[in-house]
Parts: C-alpha cells; sequence; structure tokens
C-alpha cells in the first residue's frame, strides 16, 4: 500500500459553536476536491457552552478508521479558553494548530513552539457579522476561511461547499477569515513519536453500593463567553442635575437611611436644599425614567423635605453681619457662633489683611477642614463676589475642602436674586435663612454691604490665592418699542425687589407682565397678592414653551392670572402714563437652535387695557466690574493674555438662569480657583445625559405603580397682601420610595434570585458572582430592574 | 378575590434568598451540564428555595433535566433523584410516596418531567396518578419542545413554532393540559411564571405542603429550542404572561378557579414574545388570529373563575 | 403444613402474600397491579388482601406496575407484581429498568401467547422475550413449585450477593386455572426463611442520582457486574434450596431437574409442564427398553450453561422441545442449549405446544420417534397439536 496521505483533524469547540459543523464544513471542502472524508463529533449529554470535541479525516484513499482521533495531525480550537483541557494531547510535532483568539500572533511567543501556530479573531469577524446569538456566537463558517487558507485549499472549494450546505451568507465571514489569518512556522521539532499515553481505565462503583452521589466537578465557568459584573450606571437625574448633585444617591439615602443619610450627600454638592427643594425648575425630574411609568419622582421636594427637616449643626443667624451689624428678617436672634463670619462681638467684619490669623484661627476651630489638604499652603483664602447661589456655592465648595471662603456681598444680606428676586409666598425667608445659616456653621465668611469696583477686582486678585465673581445678572432687559417710557411701565425685578424688601406696594388696576419666565410668572403672581385687580401674561410662545417651572404656570392659572400666549409686544400706548400694551399676534415658524419653534410677529395687532407693565423679558450680565483689558474667556478672567486666578461663576458666566445652574457653576468655578493655585483637586465633570441610564433599560413591571405624592397646599381665600408661602410641600418623605434607583443597586436580589446556576451570593454591599461556574447566560444582568449591571465580553 | 399584585417587592421573595431558610445545599448544583439561560434551571432554583429544609425525593423521567445530572458517579442535584423510564415518573413517584407513607417519613415526593414526559409519553401514567390522588407533587417544566433530543415537537408546542419534525411550523395549537389536569379534581393545579416570583414562590409552597396530587405548570422557555437569547429567558415568561398567552391561575379541587395575574393583554408584548424567538420565524404566525384564540381562552377561563364577563374584552 | 386445593395463581398470591408480611418488621411490601389474562386472579388475590405495612396501587397499565414496584422498591420495600404476555410486551421498558436499577423485585408471569391474533394460551414466548432483560427467571412445573419458587424468588432475589429482579413463570390455564393441592407454609415459617429486606442501594434524603447517565466505561462495568450477579445466583439458589428444605422440609426443584437421565442415550429438553408429559412417554419408552430421559430446565436465568453440558454429556441424541418460536431461528431453548451437546450428537428441535395445544403423549412419542430414526438434525420441526 503506498504511503497514505490521510490527515486526521480534530476540533476543539463548545457546544452551540458549531464545532461538529465545523468538521462538516471542512470535510466537505477536501470532498469537493475529490478526496474521501470523514466528519464527526463526540454527542454526549452537555448542552450549549460545553467543551465538545469533533473529527475529520480526509485521504485520497478509502477511510476504514471508525475511531476517534487520538494523534490529530493539525488541531482546530474554536475558544482559547479550551487550550488548557488536555486539547493539545496527542497532537503530532509540526502538526497545525489553528487556534480562534483575539490575541495577535506575538502573544504566543514561546508557546506551541513544537507545531505550526495559526491564529485568528473569528469570534469578532463572526460576531459583526451577527451569527449566532449575543451569548453564543458561531464561528465555524468563518474558521473554516482560515483553515481553507492555511492548508492552501482553493477558495473556490470552500464556497462551492458552502453553496452546497446553504451557507453561502457566511461566506463574507470565511473570505475575511481567510484573508488575515496569521501563521507562524514550527519552530522547534518534537521528539519523533511523542505521544500521550492512554489513561488506565478508573474503577466503577457497582450500583448496589452507590448511596450518594458527591457533586459534579465541572467548572462550568469555561463555557462563558460574556461576563456580568455589576457596575452603578448613570442615573438620569443626577446626569440631569445642573448643580452636580447626586441626585439618585440622595433619594436613595433618604428611603433606604433616614434624612440624615440624605443630607450628608447632598451637602456634598450644595449648601442650598432648602432653596433648591422650592425654586429649582428640577431638570432632575424631567430627566426622571419614572415619568415614563406614572410620574416623575417629585425630587425637588424631596431635596426640600431634607433641607426642611435637617437643623445646622450648630445654630447661627441666618444672615452675615455686616459692618453695621445690621441684620433683617432673621427668626432667631444673632448668638456668636464660631462661623468665620463672627467675631466675638459678632459685628466685626474682617479684612484681607486679618486673613491669615483668621486662618489659625479657622483651623484651630475647625481642625477637619484642613484635612485632606496636606502640604505647604494647603488652606488657602478666596474671596467670593456677590452672594447669590453662585457665590454661595463657591463657598460652600471652599469651605467644605478646608478653605478660607470670604463672601462679599453688596447687600446687606445673603442670597441675592433668592432673597431679592424671588417672592416670599414661594421662597420663604426662613427656608433661605436655614440654607444659608447652615453655610456660615460651616465657616464661611461674609462681608456684607461691600459692593466691589472693579478697581477693587485687582485688589482682591492680589490679596487673595484667588477670586470668584458672582454677581448675577445685574442689567435687565427693557423693551425698545414705541411708548416704552411711559410710566407705569416698570421692570419685574424692580418690582420683585422691591416686594422682597419689604416696601408697600399696592396696584389696583390691571397688570400685564411680559414674559415666560420664572419672574413673569413671580411678577404675575406677587401683583396679585399687591391687590391688582387683574393680571395678564403676554408671552410670545406658546404655552409648551413657556421657560417658567410647569407647576409654577399652573399655579399662577389657579390664582387667576390670565395667560396672552403667541403675543408679541409691539408698543404701548397712553397719554404719560400707560393706558394700554399693544399685542401683536404670533405666528410660530420653524424649530430653531434650541428646538423651539421660533416666533413670527404678524400684523394683526390688538389692544390690552393696563395700568401696570412689569416687564420680565430677562437679564444679562454686567461686566464692568472687569479691569481695563480683563476679558472673561470660557469662564476665567484674562488679564491681556495672562490668565489671572479671577474666576466668574453662576448667570453673570453663563446666563443660564436658573439658581441650580449658579449652584453647579459656582461650585465648578471653586474647584478651578482651586485647581489655579495649585491645589490637587479634581474639577467637577459635566455629566452627559446621554450616558445616562434610559428609561428603556428600566424593568417598569417590577416597580409598583404610584403617582407622584401630593403637596400640602395652601389655598389662600384672598390673595391680597397674603405673601405667605404656597406650597407646603410634602406630608412624609415616603415619595422617596418611589425612585427606581437607576444604574444603583439596591440589593434587592433580584440577580441572586434569577441566576440559573445559583451563583451568586449576598456579600456586605452587594453580591459576589462565582466566575469559576458562571456560564455568562446574562439573566442577572437583563432581569436586573434598574441596570446596575452590565455584561463585558470575556 | 381580584387583588393582583404583579410588581416584585423588594428584596426579591422578602429576602429569603439570604435568611438561614434558604436551602444550604441548592437542588441544583453549580457545574451541572444546562444551557446558560436555561429556563428549567431557574425553575430548580425556584423550587429549592420553596422546598428549604423539607426532606425530598425526585422523580426525573427521562428529559433534559435528566442529563443535568451528569455521569456516574457524581450528581448536579442535591437532592435524591431517580431517574425513571420516560413514561413512568408518576408510577415510580406513587411507589416511593407510599414506601414514605408506609414508613411515617415525612418525605415530600415530586416529579419534575419535562413537556414530552409529561403531555405526551407520560400523560397516561400522570392521569392514572392524579386519579388515585397520590400524594405527589408533580411539576411540568414546558419547553414546549423535545429538547434533549435535539428539538422535536411534542403536543405542548405552540402552533406555528418551528422544530425539527415540523420544519413548516406546528400545524396544531399546543393542548390545554392545566386543564385537563384540573378535570381530574385533584387538589392544587396551577400555572407557574417564573416571572413573578412572590406568585411562583407561593404556588410552590402551597404545592409542597398540600396533600395528594397536586400538578404544577411552568413555562420554561428553552432558549437553544426557542432560537432566543439566553438573557431573555425570564423576559420571555413575562411577555407570555402581559399578552395573556400564559394564563397564570390555579384551581382548587378542580372547580375552584382562581386567576392570579390580570393580564394587560398587551399587543406589543406578544408582538416581542413571537419576534424574540428563531423558532416562529419560519412559521407563519399570524398575530391577530393568536389574539383572537387568546381572547376566547381568558372569556372561557374568566367565566370559570367568576369573572364579571365584560372583563373579557378589553 | 395445610394444603389447600387452589389455582396457582392462588398459589402466587398466597406465597406473595406471606412473603409480604415478612417484610412488616422492615420497610414493608408494594405492589403495582394491573390484570391481564389468565394472571388476574393472583392480583385479585392480593387486593383483598389487608397488609399491616403495605399497599397494593391499582396501576393503569403494565409499564405503570412495575414503575409503581420500582418506586416501592426503591424506597426499600419488597414489592411484587404479575403479568402475563402483551402486558409484559407493554410492560417491557420496565422490565429491563428493574433489573438494570439492580431492584429485587419478583414478578409472577403467566406464559401466554402474544398477539394479534389474540389467544389467550400459553406459549412461552412472551416470557423469553425478555430472558435479555437482566432478570432471574424460573420456569414451574405445577402449583406448588410455583407458590415455592415466589417465596425462594424473594429470597435469591434480595440476596446482597444478587440484588436482582426474579421473574417465577408458570404455563397459562394448564397450571395458572387448575386447581391443585398445594402446601403454604404458616407465616412464621416464612418469617423465618425471608429475613427482612435491607436494600443497600434504596432513596434516602442523601443526595444520590439513581439510574443516571453511564458512560461507556461505566457502562462496561455496570453490566460486567450485573452479570456477576447472575452468575452468583447458582451458589445462592443451591443454598436457599438448602434453606426451604430445612424451614420448610420440603424440597425445591434444582436449577435443571433431570429425570431418568442415568443411561439415557435420548433425552427430551423441556420447560414449563411440558415436561410431566414427556415423563409420561420416558416411562413408556423405558418399559419397551429404550435408553430415553427427560431433562426440565427450571431456571433459565441465569442460564445454567454447566449444569447443562453436564447433564447432556454421553448423550446421543436431544430432542429440544420449545413452546416458543423466534420466527427465522427457530426454539429459543433449542438455540441456547444446541452447543452444550457432546460433539456428533444429534440435536433437533421440535415446536410444539404453540398457542396453548394441548401437548399430548402421543405427540411426544412422534418426537421420540423422529429423534431416533434421525441420521442427522434437521430444520426445526413443527410438531402440530390442536386444541
Amino acid at each position: 500500500m503506498p504511503e497514505t496521505d490521510l490527515i486526521e483533524i480534530r476540533v476543539h469547540g463548545r457546544g452551540g459553536q458549531g464545532g461538529v459543523t465545523a468538521a462538516k464544513i471542512l470535510a466537505a471542502i477536501h470532498a469537493h476536491l475529490g478526496r474521501s472524508v470523514q466528519a464527526f463529533g463526540d454527542y454526549g449529554g452537555e448542552r450549549s457552552g460545553a467543551p465538545i470535541r469533533a473529527y475529520l479525516r480526509a485521504s485520497r484513499a478509502p477511510i476504514t478508521s471508525r475511531n476517534k482521533v487520538y494523534a490529530p495531525d493539525h488541531l482546530i480550537v474554536l475558544d482559547p479558553s479550551l487550550l488548557d483541557a488536555g486539547t493539545l494531547s496527542g497532537l503530532k510535532g509540526g502538526g497545525t494548530l489553528l487556534l480562534n483568539t483575539s490575541e495577535p500572533i506575538d502573544a504566543f511567543n514561546g508557546r506551541f513552539d513544537a507545531f505550526r501556530l495559526a491564529v485568528i479573531d473569528a469570534t469578532a469577524i463572526a460576531r459583526a457579522r451577527g451569527i449566532g446569538s449575543r451569548a453564543v456566537v458561531i464561528v465555524n463558517t468563518t474558521i473554516a476561511g482560515a483553515f481553507a487558507r492555511i492548508f492552501d485549499l482553493p477558495f473556490a472549494a470552500l464556497e462551492h461547499a458552502y453553496q452546497h450546505l446553504g451557507l453561502a451568507r457566511d461566506l463574507p465571514a470565511a473570505r475575511e477569515a481567510f484573508e488575515r489569518v496569521q501563521v507562524r512556522e514550527t519552530a522547534e521539532a518534537m521528539a519523533p513519536g511523542a505521544r500521550l499515553g492512554l489513561p488506565p481505565l478508573p474503577d466503577v462503583m457497582p450500583l448496589v453500593e452507590h448511596t450518594e452521589s458527591p457533586a459534579v466537578t465541572l467548572k462550568t465557568g469555561s463555557w462563558r463567553t460574556q461576563t456580568p459584573r455589576y457596575a452603578d450606571g448613570l442615573a438620569p437625574c443626577s446626569a440631569s442635575c445642573p448643580a452636580g448633585n447626586d441626585v439618585v444617591g440622595f433619594v436613595q439615602a433618604l428611603d433606604k437611611h433616614g434624612v440624615e443619610a440624605a443630607a450628608e450627600i447632598l451637602a456634598k454638592t450644595t449648601p442650598l436644599p432648602s432653596v433648591c427643594g422650592r425654586v429649582c425648575p428640577a431638570p432632575c425630574m424631567d430627566g426622571c425614567n419614572r415619568r415614563e411609568l406614572d410620574g416623575a419622582v417629585d425630587i425637588r421636594a424631596l431635596e426640600r423635605w431634607i433641607g426642611d427637616h435637617t437643623e445646622p449643626a450648630r445654630p447661627s443667624t441666618a444672615l452675615g453681619m455686616s459692618e453695621q451689624g445690621t441684620n433683617a428678617v432673621s427668626p432667631e436672634p444673632a448668638r456668636p457662633s464660631t462661623a468665620l463670619g463672627m467675631s466675638e462681638q459678632g459685628t466685626k467684619a474682617i479684612s484681607p489683611d486679618d486673613a491669615h490669623a483668621e486662618a489659625a484661627h479657622a483651623e484651630a476651630a475647625h481642625p477637619e477642614r484642613s484635612r485632606g489638604t496636606s502640604g505647604p499652603g494647603a488652606s488657602k483664602s478666596f474671596a467670593i463676589v456677590g452672594g447669590g447661589p453662585a457665590g454661595l456655592s463657591a463657598a460652600h465648595a471652599l469651605a467644605t475642602l478646608g478653605h478660607r471662603a470670604t463672601i462679599l456681598e453688596a447687600d446687606r444680606e445673603l442670597g441675592g436674586v433668592l432673597r431679592s428676586g424671588i417672592p416670599v409666598y414661594r421662597l420663604a425667608r426662613e427656608a433661605l435663612d436655614r440654607d444659608i445659616g447652615r453655610l456660615l456653621a460651616r465657616g464661611v465668611e461674609a462681608r456684607l454691604g461691600e459692593r466691589i469696583s472693579r478697581e477693587r477686582v485687582a485688589d482682591l486678585a492680589r490679596d487673595f490665592d484667588g477670586v470668584i465673581l458672582a454677581t448675577g445678572l445685574e442689567r435687565q432687559r427693557g423693551l425698545d418699542v414705541p411708548g416704552a417710557k411711559l410710566s407705569g411701565i416698570t421692570q419685574g425685578l424692580t418690582f420683585l425687589r422691591q416686594l422682597a424688601m419689604g416696601e408697600k406696594i399696592a396696584l389696583d388696576g390691571d397688570v400685564v407682565v411680559l414674559g415666560g419666565g420664572n419672574t413673569a410668572i413671580d411678577c404675575a403672581r406677587s401683583a396679585l397678592r399687591a391687590g391688582a385687580a387683574r393680571v395678564t401674561i403676554a408671552y410670545r410662545r406658546g404655552r409648551d414653551e413657556m421657560p417658567a417651572i410647569k407647576e409654577e404656570i399652573t399655579e399662577a392659572d389657579n390664582e387667576g392670572v390670565e395667560l396672552a400666549l403667541l403675543r408679541a409686544p409691539v408698543g404701548f400706548s397712553g397719554n404719560g402714563r400707560v393706558r394700554a400694551v399693544r399685542l401683536a399676534e404670533v405666528e410660530l415658524g420653524e424649530p430653531d437652535q434650541s428646538g423651539r419653534r421660533s416666533p413670527k410677529v404678524t400684523e394683526r395687532v390688538d389692544e390690552l387695557a393696563c395700568d401696570v407693565v412689569l416687564l420680565a423679558l430677562g437679564q444679562s450680565a454686567d461686566l464692568s466690574v472687569l479691569p481695563e483689558r480683563w476679558t472673561l474667556r470660557d469662564g476665567r478672567c484674562f488679564d491681556g493674555e495672562h490668565a489671572t486666578r479671577v474666576f466668574a461663576a453662576g448667570d453673570v458666566s453663563t446666563g443660564e438662569g436658573t439658581v441650580t445652574h449658579a449652584i453647579g457653576d459656582g461650585r465648578r468655578a471653586a474647584f478651578r480657583a482651586m485647581a489655579a493655585c495649585g491645589l490637587e483637586v479634581e474639577i467637577p465633570p459635566r455629566l452627559d445625559v446621554a450616558n445616562a441610564v434610559p428609561a428603556s433599560a428600566v424593568r417598569f413591571g417590577h416597580y409598583p405603580g404610584s403617582s407622584p405624592a401630593a403637596h400640602e397646599h395652601r389655598v389662600p381665600s384672598s390673595l391680597a397682601g397674603d405673601f405667605a408661602e404656597v406650597d407646603g410641600g410634602l406630608a412624609s418623605p415616603a415619595e422617596a420610595s418611589r425612585c427606581f434607583s437607576c444604574g444603583t443597586c439596591t440589593e434587592c436580589d433580584t440577580c441572586l434570585v434569577y441566576c440559573p446556576e445559583g451563583i451568586i451570593d449576598r456579600r456586605p454591599g452587594g453580591y459576589d458572582i462565582d466566575l469559576e461556574q458562571c456560564k455568562g447566560c446574562g439573566i442577572c444582568v437583563a432581569e436586573c430592574p434598574r441596570k446596575a449591571m452590565e455584561m463585558v465580553m470575556t | 378575590m381580584k387583588t393582583l399584585q404583579t410588581f416584585e417587592p423588594e428584596p426579591a421573595l422578602g429576602g429569603l434568598a439570604h435568611t438561614p431558610a434558604d436551602r444550604p445545599e441548592p437542588i441544583l448544583r453549580a457545574g451541572n451540564t444546562n444551557c446558560g439561560g436555561c429556563g428549567m434551571s431557574i425553575g430548580w432554583q425556584l423550587l429549592s428555595r420553596a422546598v428549604a429544609d423539607r426532606p425530598v425525593q425526585l422523580v426525573i423521567p427521562a428529559s433534559c433535566s435528566i442529563v443535568t445530572a451528569g455521569t456516574y458517579p457524581f450528581s448536579a442535584y442535591g437532592a435524591p433523584i431517580v431517574a425513571s423510564t420516560f413514561a413512568s415518573a408518576a408510577a415510580v413517584a406513587s411507589g416511593l410516596a407510599h414506601a414514605a407513607r408506609l414508613n411515617g417519613e415525612k418525605t415530600r415526593v415530586l416529579c419534575w418531567a419535562g413537556d414530552g414526559g409529561t403531555y405526551d409519553i407520560g400523560f397516561a401514567t400522570i392521569s392514572a396518578a392524579a386519579e388515585r390522588n397520590e400524594d405527589i407533587l408533580f411539576i411540568c417544566y414546558d419547553n414546549e419542545i423535545y429538547g434533549n433530543t435535539g428539538g422535536q415537537r411534542s403536543s405542548a408546542t405552540p402552533q406555528n413554532a418551528w422544530t425539527t419534525t415540523t420544519p413548516g411550523g406546528k400545524d396544531v395549537p399546543k393542548k390545554d393540559l392545566l386543564g385537563i389536569m384540573a378535570a381530574h379534581r385533584i387538589p392544587y393545579t396551577a400555572s407557574v411564571s417564573m416571572a413573578h416570583l412572590d406568585d411562583a414562590h407561593r404556588k410552590l409552597e402551597h404545592a409542597l405542603a398540600t396533600p395528594g396530587f397536586r400538578f404544577l405548570h411552568l413555562l420554561a422557555p428553552c432558549p437553544t429550542g426557542w432560537k432566543s437569547e439566553p438573557a431573555e429567558s425570564v423576559s420571555l415568561v413575562r411577555m407570555a404572561v402581559d399578552s395573556g398567552l400564559y394564563a397564570v391561575y390555579e384551581v382548587f379541587d378542580g372547580n375552584r378557579v382562581r386567576i392570579n395575574i390580570d393580564p394587560t393583554m398587551s399587543d406589543s408584548a406578544l408582538e416581542r414574545y413571537i419576534a424574540s424567538q428563531g423558532r416562529f420565524r419560519k412559521g407563519h404566525a399570524d398575530l391577530k388570529a393568536l389574539r383572537g384564540e387568546i381572547d376566547a381562552s381568558w372569556r372561557e377561563l374568566r367565566a370559570r373563575a367568576g369573572w364579571a364577563s365584560e372583563e373579557a374584552t378589553r | 403444613m395445610s394444603a389447600e386445593l387452589i389455582s396457582a395463581n392462588h398459589a402466587a398470591a398466597l406465597a406473595t402474600i406471606l412473603a409480604a408480611r415478612a417484610n412488616r418488621t422492615a420497610r414493608g411490601f408494594g405492589s403495582g397491579v394491573y390484570p391481564i389474562t389468565p394472571q388476574t386472579e393472583s392480583i385479585e388475590r392480593i387486593c383483598e388482601e389487608t397488609f399491616e405495612k403495605g399497599h397494593v396501587v391499582r396501576v393503569e397499565s403494565e409499564h405503570s406496575a412495575m414503575a409503581v414496584c420500582m418506586g416501592f422498591s426503591l424506597g426499600g420495600l419488597r414489592a411484587f407484581t404479575a403479568s402475563s404476555s402483551n402486558g409484559l410486551a407493554y410492560m417491557a421498558e420496565n422490565v429491563f429498568a428493574a433489573a438494570f436499577y439492580r431492584l429485587p423485585i419478583v414478578m409472577m408471569a403467566v406464559n401466554r401467547t402474544l398477539g394479534p391474533p389474540w389467544n389467550i394460551w400459553v406459549d412461552h414466548g412472551d416470557t423469553l422475550a425478555l430472558r435479555d432483560a437482566g432478570w432471574i427467571q424460573l420456569y414451574c412445573e405445577d402449583n406448588q413449585e410455583v407458590a415455592d419458587s415466589v417465596l425462594a424468588a424473594f429470597r435469591i432475589a434480595e440476596d446482597r450477593r444478587v440484588l436482582l429482579p426474579a421473574m417465577v413463570c408458570q404455563d397459562a390455564f394448564i397450571l395458572s386455572h387448575t386447581m391443585m393441592m398445594t402446601d403454604l407454609p404458616p407465616q412464621a415459617e416464612v418469617d423465618a426463611f425471608l429475613p427482612p429486606l435491607d436494600l443497600p442501594h434504596r432513596v434516602t434524603a442523601r443526595p444520590l442520582v439513581v439510574g443516571g447517565l453511564d458512560p461507556p466505561r461505566e457502562t462496561e462495568v455496570h453490566r460486567r457486574q450485573h452479570q456477576e450477579a447472575m452468575n452468583a445466583v447458582f451458589e445462592v439458589h443451591e443454598e436457599v434450596r438448602g434453606e426451604f428444605k430445612r424451614v420448610f422440609g420440603r424440597e425445591l426443584p434444582p436449577a435443571i431437574v433431570p429425570y431418568r437421565l442415568d443411561d439415557a442415550e435420548t433425552i427430551f429438553v423441556s420447560m414449563g409442564t411440558t415436561a410431566a408429559t414427556v415423563r409420561q412417554v420416558v416411562d413408556a419408552a423405558r418399559a419397551r427398553g429404550e435408553k430415553v430421559g427427560s431433562l426440565r430446565i427450571r431456571m433459565f436465568r441465569p442460564f445454567p450453561e454447566a449444569l447443562l453440558r453436564a447433564a447432556f454429556a454421553g448423550r446421543k441424541r436431544i430432542a429440544v422441545l420449545d413452546r416458543d418460536l423466534s420466527p427465522g431461528l427457530g426454539g429459543i431453548v433449542f438455540s441456547e442449549v444446541r452447543g452444550l451437546a457432546d460433539p456428533g450428537a444429534l440435536v433437533q428441535n421440535y415446536m410444539i405446544g404453540l398457542g396453548g395445544g394441548d401437548v399430548r403423549a402421543e405427540h411426544i412419542e412422534r418426537i421420540l420417534a423422529d429423534v431416533r430414526a434421525r441420521e442427522r438434525a434437521g430444520a426445526p420441526e413443527f410438531v402440530e397439536v390442536g386444541g
């Protein structure tokens, strides 16, 4: 008999990967080349994912063997994790080892030198072409391409075989593998005839002596192609919060651990929970995935609950002390405090010159504040110009990290627009004072009644380690139309400020408010309280486009404010005093860049009679405070081309116009200022809501349906003169239990209970997955009701 | 009773999984050979939690779940298992149950069989054991296919499903086994949704505690046979329930019918259920006709449960 | 001793009831029963009995009858059932299973023709079709032997060296429905003869898979062990015969039962009641001075090869009478014994009494004449006897 050209190949794969079919495909190729072939697999009890072997023989002579292949000429390994299990057993020296792996061929330097090595990432190719399922990628049709290449088989033979087997769809994958397979020739010869001997046959216990079955020893973790892991996802509420609050964190903490724990989380990012809990437009609630089910979690009200139900560690007056020692609507008398703003006399303000002495005092009083900022000059001092929300937030961030923060406020009280621009029926002064009191208790110093001129800014920059300008929007937008100078036309913010300062303003006719933002609503509702007979808001877009908080618009509705929508003011009429506003009808055109449809003013004009007009058309920053030659670029002041340590924060910088934006920006400016003076701090990133857990990833069915909790709501019998707070907030923090906790594990055990293998165990603070056994089915991840897990490629 | 709770309070199963009541030795051990995402495996985990520390003996006829056990002398089961011949589970269990009773043992004897061993070859045996009201809990994990032999049709295979023996899709609907078993007037018959943990656990516990013949039906997705993603096994059951395709109810003594989950009859769930499974791709699933059949079966079920008929048309 | 006039069906039932009671101090007795002519009377009699510790499940099929017995046996109980013909065929899967589980279940089988066409009369083809099922098979010749064999079968089957199921076979109607005086021992003697069953591999609360997957290696060893257990039966059977005689004072027939074999040159080989008719012809032939003898095979499994080879030594002509047919082969008994004769001996197969034909002496005489006249063996001969 002539020397045989028989080749014997063994395929190592996993159930479901198509190992047996791989042998069949290769056999079909050889058959097409006129050879006698044989292809078969091992059949046993194991299932999808389990290691299996398949065999192939090809020869020009008829094949007579009916045995498995124990000494293969070549080996095909469909899964690199199978390389451990005696896979190479019997492979002839110089034989080819074709390996499906994502590693490059260089990764195998020094290994398998006795063989010809070929590698191809068939899994990646097959996965990219969608062959098989996500969990079990079928690689046989791909790797056959590599096989054809390394054995110099014509691709046409492969094509023919694929057509014949109905696999033509996978030809591009085979072609890719054909082209991309890498080969390394045999490096060293193996001793001829080297073979692994047959293992001795094991003893078998008689059935009648078998009284207890030991546990199986199979490590099914090796079947896995994907691995589950616990990974907190970004909650859309947190991602949406301009202030940077860990929203899901504080809501969950409130639900699970109580108000103190929640307050602790909030205090990391905001000094103003009581304020934001009332007046924040709450983008978090717009982002809340629960909106898609039965209404967003009332996060704003929960923040208010936390702010209102946590007392500051040390009571303090809510107001900073001015040099004059003046204070205003404080609920409590001023008491000595360790707050930096208070000297022992409670009246003395501190000049920059005293700063170092005071710093020592501060460290003595609050040694914990310097913690974590070790190193020379660890505790720095910063001046903050403006005591509005951005300034307060910057001071909070600085003080929290143990630095000295000095707020310079032109007014006699801290709060800025919170105090002067938001009516008290909406933001009770007690709430504002409570937040400010807590901030001062952290050691923030406030100098009141200090208006900073442009000359002083440069001084501050020299005297302090850093300066933050948080002067807000001081310029109010007017209206350049005929009759705009008539008396009775006032800036809404001026009106609000007068009210806030306790001026008695009595309105008695018809009032028209121009604008659609919160200021407009505030003006309208305040006007009613000031005695106006009839209040109309005229706005150039529709109700849905009004930037005001939706609930506020509803409140205004309820209180009788009328809305004249799609109306733009084109003039005023009156003789000395305004008698009517001329409103043109507006049509909405194409959406602009902001997504809002741009208004087109028409020729159709009506007059609306009125006695008072309040302008609420927006504000802009007053940058005249900057010294000459200084410019503001991306929130930082430059003296010519020289970057100063002066940063702008809040509306003056961004003009975003909400408390929450101001808080976030103030905090970010504080971090930038700290970084600018050499402190190692991580500037809080801006989170992208696009990366947040989408509603589609939340398993709604997991959660009991429940509507948002009602607020305690005061309905005044008569609005005139009644400036008491309308919204009483929540009656309990139970609303927090509606939170899905998107992206954050609540240890609900769903993963554990659904694991088909029973290999997820509880440990303190989470779970352990036994990866030795995990088959990577992904049910734990799919069933996680809140996407606090993910699958990663193994 | 119409208060139907379909959401899942946290922690799951009231935290049972990490209390001492959880069975220390699971009935299905890790290292078994089941495919990833096997619905039957999930069923075992549920059963294991419900069995807790009760002594049990299980009879498993030919099926994937006996291959699961592994090879001699090892076992992937942490409980005694008799691997019976295909048709004989309920009969072997009858003997074991009497053996336990005659010897004053509290052992609960269970049968765990696939749809082939229940709907088809085992049916006469099960019917007879039910008629004798043997003290057996018979659980059918129904993957609607002869999975162990590679995916042939059974009388539990739904209409239009592709199997290796119905290459054009099955031409007749599946048999209403739950109705048939209830007609034996056995103490307890129930369908179990693994997507509704509390209901499933309660039923398993009730079935374990009740004397006489009890029958539980568990819809058990088979990613390999259904050509579905392993990760979706539980969600497929959820879709089957939400769409009304899988009615979750229980029958006491064959006459008191209690619907446990009032489904939303979601068309989108039905659509997704069909679309997520490769086995329906080759057939010609007519969703409208299927919806009609589902609605008709619900009218009948609601009538049996004593629910007002107008609820049947939503 | 109290002899009663009873059928062999009742003889088997009463012996079973005694054996059942004998296990009352252990885990008790269980049975799954299903009627089939001509076995039905035996299970009816068992159903009349009230057991202190036992239960009879009235199942829906023979398949389940054996399955229930397997359940009882796996639970450590003494288990019994009875069947016949197509019932055995329907049961077959579980007949094999009981043996492969190594469960010492005893079954009384009434040999009846397999149909269709339907025939309720005797034929050994039903149990011989199960000769490879791994069971001990004992074929009886009279009612007393049926009763005694049932008692002995429990003892042999439950012996630790054996742990295999045992089938006690008897001829339809000729024994099953024929009244004979049958001696049934008192309970105390049966208690002394049959120790309580303590099945080593019974199912408890421990994790254990009974009857799971056996790969090739495990199976080859388990099959070999099955064979070894079968081989142990010869020794155990002899011990049990001795014990039987000691306790009951009566002989239990040996594995093969010789009759006037001493110098016989021509012998008949048969099973069951045919042997009784053969004996008449042997006596007649002897009276004529012919050297004729008979050999009845009582134990067909394990196959008593050595005993048969010894018994065949020196015989010139052997007529093997089969009350069965393996179509395309001939007699099953013939096919198993033919190779055990001396070289040059003439071994001729006769199919006789198929379908319950009444085998009479004249038929056996014809066979004797045929076998003596032959120069060499030929194809199996069908001896047609009619009703």
